[in-house]
């Protein structure tokens, strides 16, 4: 009686011990996280708007469409992609504490480097929209009209005309 | 040697629910996809998108609980070794013991958490994230593996 006591409590310590091993089962299993980075946006200030000699008292006008003194962007950017631009433009150019002003924004966006077949615009801060062409790329030229007053006082004028455009 | 009978009976009442029971499992079942992404936009994919969320099937003895964690990675790799910042949130994780994605129980998947497996021995787990693209980020294709821990308590 015992001897079979003590069996009986062997086995059911051996028991607890079969019975504490398989308490930790682990298993595990993977997926894949994915994902597809489009081109970044680069904008270059390829042209400068040159208005050239201006005289006091005689406005002057640069026409976007104008191939030599018109501002020009080039973008680039994922293809046949939708973008949003605005601009930062002055309201003078300057020198020395002295404004020649400048307004009469005229503008032109494509996605080719040509002003025509894409789309006349009036650069302004306010966001607008454009689509990138199929090859990645957008062309912004910009024009403006520079009023001299009749006392303005001669030198070298200038001003910045900032492009923003993001996706 | 009645009393040896009764420790083997005890014995053998012990072992045997063990011996019958659903071996656990983890199935990954779906990839967290996050799509088409533009450089400097954040891109977020919920734990309950039915197409972009990721998703595991576990199994196991019904009506008995489980640990789940997740191996999750800082960021995915894309051409030329270059990393795109991956990020979870404190609910980007959810478990639905009625594998149904409308019906999940939120938690955060950098933490373990108890789950219990239906009466079938089943359940689901979802999960979302934010990738967040530089505004200079390459561009390519980017990738990297989620695993899923299952440590089951008969």
């Amino acid at each position: 009686m015992y001897t079979a006591s003590k069996a009986a409590l062997a086995t059911l310590v051996l028991a607890l011990v079969a019975g504490t091993t398989v308490r930790a089962q682990g298993v595990n299993g993977s997926i894949t996280a994915t994902a597809s980075v489009q081109s970044p946006i680069a904008v270059a200030g390829v042209q400068n708007l040159a208005f050239g000699n201006v005289f006091p008292g005689v406005a002057k006008t640069v026409a976007y469409s104008d191939a030599t003194n018109a501002g020009r962007f080039d973008v680039t950017g994922q293809a046949s992609t939708p973008v949003t631009y605005s601009f930062t433009l002055p309201a003078n150019l300057t020198t020395g504490g002295n404004n020649l002003p400048i307004g009469s924004w005229t503008g032109y966006v494509n996605g080719a480097n040509s002003t025509s077949g894409g789309a006349a615009i009036t650069p302004s801060s306010t966001p607008a929209g454009s689509t990138l062409s199929a090859g990645g790329t957008l062309y912004f030229f910009v024009g403006a009209t520079v009023t001299p007053p009749v006392n303005l006082p001669a030198g070298s004028y200038t001003g910045t005309v900032t492009l923003t455009v993001s996706y | 040697m009645r009393g040896l009978r009764y420790a083997f009976l005890l014995t053998a009442t012990a072992i045997m629910p063990l011996a019958g029971q659903r071996p656990i499992s983890v199935t990954g079942i779906q990839s967290l996809t996050f799509g088409t992404l533009l450089p400097g936009m954040p891109t977020v994919v919920s734990r309950t998108d039915p197409v972009k969320s990721g998703r595991f099937d576990l199994g196991g003895p019904h009506d008995t609980q489980g640990q789940v964690s997740f191996s999750l990675p800082s960021v995915l790799t894309g051409p030329a070794g270059a990393t795109l910042p991956l990020f979870f949130s404190g609910s980007d994780a959810g478990y639905s013991q009625s594998q149904n994605i409308g019906s999940q129980i939120g938690f955060d998947p950098k933490q373990p958490f108890l789950v219990t497996f239906s009466g079938q021995g089943r359940g689901s787990v979802y999960l979302g994230g934010t990738a967040q693209p530089a505004p200079t980020q390459r561009a390519g294709s980017y990738s990297g593996t989620i695993t899923l821990n299952l440590t089951a308590f008969p």
